[in-house]
């Protein structure tokens, strides 16, 4: 979905979701001026939109069923066009996950800004993210590592030799500490049972 | 009978790039001159003219005062783009166009401004393209201390880095700021290929002059580039300017026509003559409406949608005091936010200089 970089917006192709009006004849001159691929669309988002690299969406009327994807969960940056500056009305626009917004009518100012900045928010807020689930995957996967070492321990090694030993093992195998530690006590249940079956 | 059209004319006649808007505005006038004088026209221009005297603040106030108290809804000038920038709000609230007619540094495209001159795609991009292999690849920036230093630095540097480049400096100076000996120093430490000169007015002439003392003393070749530097210029600094090699679409072979800055804006007075031609009331369109709807005869040189006019790229260099060409491109069309070449090459690298 990153095919665009920040300042490469000669490709990029533009969803405009709102009805055809004056307010945004200013956005569709600018986008063109700018030099991207437009397509206007009222009253859904269809599913093509999902290779989209920028929607612009209507603040004033929309709501969750015109996008094929759940609150907050674009695919791309979003930018919001707002008239009415109504709590409940932001307030949906955000949760929709506005990356920046405009405000409408649209003039000839402010577009290339608003592209630039949702642009920088969205893959801000996509690195967080990514970030966010790494730490969490490491979190659980201490668990793993404290059963891994214990594998070793009962097998007469000290913590210290047996933290050391899964240190060596994830290197020989290529991989991290944490999936190291995952496959030792996969292996370590496999083998488990079998004897329990024999007894 | 000539129908009668108002037309403002906003530049300084004094002020330290005075150099630039006193030609500018002899040019609209002599334009202006040979539209009425030309049978070729049905119509005549009437000239209210402003004088901001080069401060930034005086051009949104005169602007205003032009379309309130004038008959003239097209305004021909400013210099800097911030002074344009300063004038745009009052185009917007009183229902004016803006005709601008010097070279500026791009990612604008109001709908009440027709861009006459060049933008980055017409001068700086071919000018590096042209320097590079020519001069050498270690470049040093140095500009006026606003819009046009900054971003004509930005896109330089972008471009230099992709041509297989480097920038082994940038700086700036305020505008009017004469004192650039640091600047002088430094560039006798590095000793770059090229120097990319986006300096405006006094400081310009100043900061050239500076230069040709440490070539003397220590025979350096030192290459200025400019984008900005025009023939009206070359007296005021003092020799300074011997040798400089700049990009623009017109210079002037000879004498007699006040230089490219003269020259272009005395042929955007002939472009709104030739849209207004035989189109009674088409002063009062927009100009989107004025450019869709011309004739065939009329047709501009300006893009329908940005208002960018297409260039031919010259670059030249001056030598006894002259610009002499040493490259010269067919027109080609703005391209304001420097997306056209992303859609042209979509995924292929820009030409690298392997060495």
């Amino acid at each position: 979905m990153t095919r665009l970089r920040t300042e490469n917006l000669g490709n990029a192709l533009a969803f405009v979701l709102h009805r055809p009006h004056p307010a945004i004849q200013g956005l569709t001159r600018q986008l063109r001026v700018i030099g991207l691929e437009l397509r206007e669309v009222w009253p859904d988002l269809p599913a093509e939109a999902i290779s989209a690299d920028f929607i612009f969406y209507d603040a004033d009327t929309g709501h969750d069923e015109q996008f094929p994807w759940a609150p907050g969960a674009s695919p791309m940056p979003m930018i919001a066009l707002i008239g009415s500056e109504a709590p409940g009305r932001l307030n949906w626009a955000l949760t929709m996950g506005a990356h920046a917004q405009l405000l409408k009518p649209v003039s000839d100012k402010g577009v290339y800004a608003a592209l630039l900045v949702a642009r920088a928010n969205y893959d801000r807020a996509r690195a967080s993210d990514a970030l966010i689930a790494d730490l969490e995957d490491r979190l659980s996967a201490r668990q793993t590592v404290v059963q891994a070492v214990m594998i070793f321990v009962l097998r007469g090694k000290s913590e210290a030799e047996a933290y050391e030993l899964l240190r060596q093992t994830a290197m020989a195998w290529r991989v991290t500490i944490e999936i190291a530690a995952a496959r030792l006590v996969a292996n370590h249940r496999a083998e488990s049972p079998g004897k329990e079956d024999r007894k | 009978m000539k129908r009668s059209i108002d037309i403002g004319i906003l530049q300084s006649q004094s002020g330290n790039y005075a150099a630039l808007s006193v030609i500018s505005r002899a040019g609209l006038l002599r334009g202006v001159a040979e539209v009425n004088a030309s049978p070729d026209y049905d119509l005549c221009f009437r000239v209210c003219g402003r004088d901001p005297e080069g401060r930034t603040d005086r051009y949104a106030p005169l602007c205003r005062e032009i379309l309130r108290e004038t008959g003239a809804r097209h305004i021909f000038g400013c210099v800097t783009s911030s002074s344009r920038k300063e004038v745009i709000p009052e185009l917007e609230r009183f229902d004016g166009v803006l005709w601008y007619p010097l070279p500026y540094e791009g990612f604008e495209a109001s709908e009440r401004v027709a861009y006459l001159h060049s933008c980055p795609n017409q001068h700086l991009l071919p000018l590096l393209d042209w320097a590079l292999p020519a001069l050498g690849r270690r470049g040093y920036l140095v500009g006026s201390n606003y819009i046009w230093g900054w971003e004509i630095a930005q896109i330089a540097r972008e471009r230099i880095a992709a041509l297989g480049g480097e920038v082994a400096g940038d700086r700036y100076l305020a505008l009017g700021d004469c004192d650039s000996s640091h600047i002088i120093n430094e560039i006798a430490a590095l000793q770059p290929d090229f120097i990319l000169n986006s300096l405006v007015g006094e400081s310009d002439y100043a900061f050239l002059s500076q230069l040709r003392d440490l070539r003397d003393r220590t025979g350096a070749r030192l290459q200025v580039l400019s984008c900005n530097f025009t023939e009206c210029e070359i007296e005021s600094s003092q020799g300074g300017a011997e040798g400089l090699i700049a990009a623009g679409p017109w210079f002037e072979p000879g004498e007699g026509r006040g230089g490219s800055i003269a020259e272009v804006a005395r042929r955007s007075v002939h472009e709104l003559a030739r849209l207004l031609h035989g189109r009674p009331g088409a002063e009062r369109l927009s100009l989107a409406d004025l450019l869709r709807d011309a004739p065939g005869a009329a047709r501009s040189r300006l893009d329908p949608t940005h208002f960018h006019a297409a260039q031919p790229v010259v670059i030249a260099q001056i030598r006894e005091g002259r610009f002499h060409e040493i490259l010269r491109h067919a027109p080609r069309a703005a391209d304001p936010y420097l997306t056209a070449r992303d859609r042209d090459l979509p995924s292929a690298p820009i030409l690298r200089v392997v060495s």
